[in-house]
């Protein structure tokens, strides 16, 4: 099979969602012009922002890393170790290794000095694991780059994640979370900085093939704790579809966005699906933005309850909430 | 035979060739959208013909959590 790009060079990428194949460099051409219309779309940077790049060691975070250092931006890397006997240890490895090589420095948070790893915490608190990683990242996400002045957070999340997530909240009507689902999540003030996902257009594959060829090194086993992971179900159920109707996944996710974005321009039409969904999702995203949050009493984190959704976990797990 | 490496699950078979490699993925029981058909530090596409005696990596590409 030949590239389709340049006609020339042996394909090593077929993209049947795509009707395309790519030799190595047309690839890496068709990937920097998805992340960069995906971050277009959206204005989800701009060339004056710091970027905290949330990198786990694995494919989609160093790509994502890799790309926008590509792309020009002012970059930094965060490392979250969550305390996972052996699995934290080699992925921290991969992201010192990848970043140490371009004169990098990642900041690093080790759970088990906060208090909270997460096999411990998910036990303490009588949580899935899964959930308690997130809330757990999510808090120090926001909070390194509070403190230490970046404009904003990105994190690896892509195509694939994006659509499982969403056939996830679709199933069991989560209306709060589609309201809040979108590759853009606004800052606001008291010191919620802005989150973005500039891979949303991309699929985990595609991913995985620009790490290969570029020579990325990342972890390519599973978290441990991640085996019943209900995003996996999803995953497995859009990638059926996918391969029976390949483009079906990305019409999917585009078309929810497209939905989001027709009704604030006020375009909605009344009586269908997506008239209903625009309802639902109509304000909470652009209006929860320019609401001001209320700080957490105990660590002083941005909350819209008295305490914040980390302070609650930690108190569960009993090692106090205060820092 | 082809010699198919699947690391992640610490699995390898052996399949008789030569072979497509939607064709051997399709022996492997693997969906070709959630892999990485690898051949040392060669990006295999799903049409690419493997020889008898050649070894081939299938690399899981999705994550979860």
């Amino acid at each position: 099979m030949k590239c389709k790009r340049c006609r020339r060079a042996a394909a090593a990428v077929d993209l049947p969602s795509h009707h395309s194949a790519f030799c190595p460099d047309c690839f890496f051409v068709f990937f920097r012009r998805q992340v960069e219309e995906g971050i277009r779309k959206f204005s989800l940077l701009s060339p004056r922002d710091r970027v905290l790049v949330c990198v786990s060691g694995g494919k989609d975070s160093l790509v994502l890393w890799d790309v926008l250092m590509e792309l020009g931006y002012d970059t930094e890397g965060l490392y979250i170790d969550l305390g996972i006997e052996g699995y934290s240890d080699r992925s921290k490895e991969k992201v010192l290794a990848y970043a140490g090589a371009r004169g990098k420095e990642p900041i690093v948070v080790d759970l088990r000095r906060e208090g909270v790893p997460i096999p411990e915490a998910a036990k303490g608190s009588r949580k899935e694991e899964c959930s308690v990683c997130g809330t757990v990242k999510r808090y120090f996400f926001n909070r390194v780059a509070a403190s230490r002045g970046f404009s904003v957070v990105a994190t690896g999340h892509n195509l694939d994640d994006e659509s499982a997530r969403l056939l996830g909240n679709l199933m069991h009507w989560q209306r709060d979370h589609l309201e809040r689902q979108h590759p853009l999540l606004p800052g606001a003030g008291g010191g919620l900085v802005r989150k973005v996902k500039p891979l949303w257009r991309l699929s985990e594959m595609e991913t995985a093939a620009y790490g290969f060829l570029k020579g990325i090194d990342y972890v390519t086993e599973e978290c441990p704790m991640s085996h019943d992971a209900t995003s996996l179900v999803y995953k497995e159920a859009l990638s059926l579809i996918e391969e029976k109707m390949p483009g079906t996944r990305s019409k999917f996710y585009l078309g929810f966005l497209e939905s989001k974005g027709t009704q604030s321009k006020g375009t909605q039409s009344k009586g269908t699906f997506i008239s209903f969904l625009e309802e639902e999702l109509a304000t909470g995203r652009q209006e929860g933005a320019e609401e001001p949050l209320a700080k957490c009493a105990l660590c002083g984190a941005p909350s819209y309850a008295e305490t914040c959704a980390f302070c609650r976990l930690k108190e569960k797990v009993g090692k106090g909430g205060s820092r | 035979m082809i010699r198919v490496r699947m690391p992640q699950k610490k699995k390898e078979l052996e399949i008789p060739g030569p072979k497509r490699v939607l064709d051997i993925l399709a022996a492997a029981g693997v969906r070709p959208t959630t892999v990485l058909v690898t051949q040392g530090n060669r990006l295999l596409t799903k049409d690419q013909r493997v020889e008898d005696g050649e070894t081939v990596d299938i690399i899981s590409v999705v994550s979860g959590g």
